[in-house]
């Protein structure tokens, strides 16, 4: 199935066509032939096989056990530090304003309370 | 030989037996793409205009083939890298089209239905234009005149007539009827005749 199966029973001129077309593709220069080698070796090396990776499953469970130790050290350093903060945060809420104000306010029965605690002790 | 193959694993033997395969089938394939190739630059560089752009169609059309058919029966490559190649070559002349289309405002080709019927057919008892020529005029005035045709002529004449299919399977490579294929290649034969009886 090329070229070369020139018919007879089609005109000569198509006959001297395809002679011309075989002569042009037998004359290539040899950086095209090199060029051409190179895509054809670079197809064919997609079809070879690679080796089976068996490397790949312990390597994976080595990562994975791995990655596990991490998370499990570093969860209760990461617990331990966090902690204290929470304890400022329920101890400062709103109302402790709030307290000092009324506080302030009823300075006055505080130090009459005060003078009459100590007039009870003496 | 027995003694290897004991040491080895079943994967490994798995491995062995399926890169000696693929060495054979390797074997085949390079065969084939050496009987093909040169023809198909042939035909990638008449499409594209220029020969950088043909080995890369060429590369590719390769690449596309032995990833998708590698595996199909030997006596069903040759249409199946021409039908690989001429997607690529289609798929270039695309993208030219539409990168090219700004020109297409200022040259105009002539359409294809204009063709005089009658101007078609050929006589067989003449000669022909080609014959008339010699050497590398000859080769030069087919070339432009190959150039000169729609890429889904070109396609025609050159899968029927230089490679040889029949029309079942160049309408197989083309993706087209039987019908188009007679059609298209009556026009290329016609074209070609026209161009090169205008060269003399």
């Amino acid at each position: 199935m090329n070229g070369n199966q020139h018919s007879n029973d089609r005109p000569a001129w198509i006959n001297r066509s395809t002679q011309l077309l075989d002569d042009s593709v037998r004359d290539l220069d040899a950086v095209t032939l090199s060029r051409l080698n190179r895509a054809r070796q670079t197809a064919l090396a997609q079809q070879r096989p690679h080796a089976p990776r068996v490397w790949l499953l312990p390597a994976g469970l080595a990562s994975a056990c791995a990655m596990l130790l991490a998370v499990v050290v570093w969860q209760p350093h990461h617990r331990s530090e966090t902690q204290p903060s929470a304890a400022p945060v329920a101890v400062d809420d709103g109302d402790s304003e709030e307290t000092s104000t009324e506080f302030y306010q009823n300075l006055e029965f505080y130090a009459w309370l005060d003078a009459q605690n100590k007039g009870g002790d003496g | 030989m027995a003694e290897i193959a004991g040491t080895m694993t079943g994967s490994q033997l798995e491995f062995a037996r399926r890169v000696d395969a693929t060495s054979t089938n390797q074997r085949a394939l390079d065969q084939f793409l050496r009987g093909v190739e040169r023809r198909a630059l042939r035909m990638a560089e008449l499409a594209c205009g220029s020969r950088d752009d043909a080995l890369d169609v060429v590369q590719d059309a390769m690449c596309a083939f032995v990833k998708n058919y590698a595996a199909k029966p030997e006596p069903d490559w040759a249409p199946l890298f021409h039908r690989v190649l001429d997607s690529r070559l289609n798929d270039f002349h695309r993208r030219r089209t539409v990168r090219n289309r700004w020109l297409a405002v200022f040259e105009r080709k002539e359409d294809d239905d204009t063709l005089d019927p009658i101007e078609q057919a050929q006589d067989l008892q003449d000669p022909g234009p080609l014959l008339r020529l010699a050497g590398s005029e000859a080769g030069k005035a087919l070339d432009a005149a190959l150039k000169a045709l729609p890429l889904r002529q070109r396609q025609a004449f050159l899968l029927r007539m230089w490679e040889g299919f029949d029309v079942a399977t160049t309408a197989r490579v083309m993706q087209c009827s039987e019908g188009s294929v007679k059609t298209h290649l009556s026009r290329a034969l016609a074209a070609l005749r026209r161009a090169l009886e205008d060269h003399q």
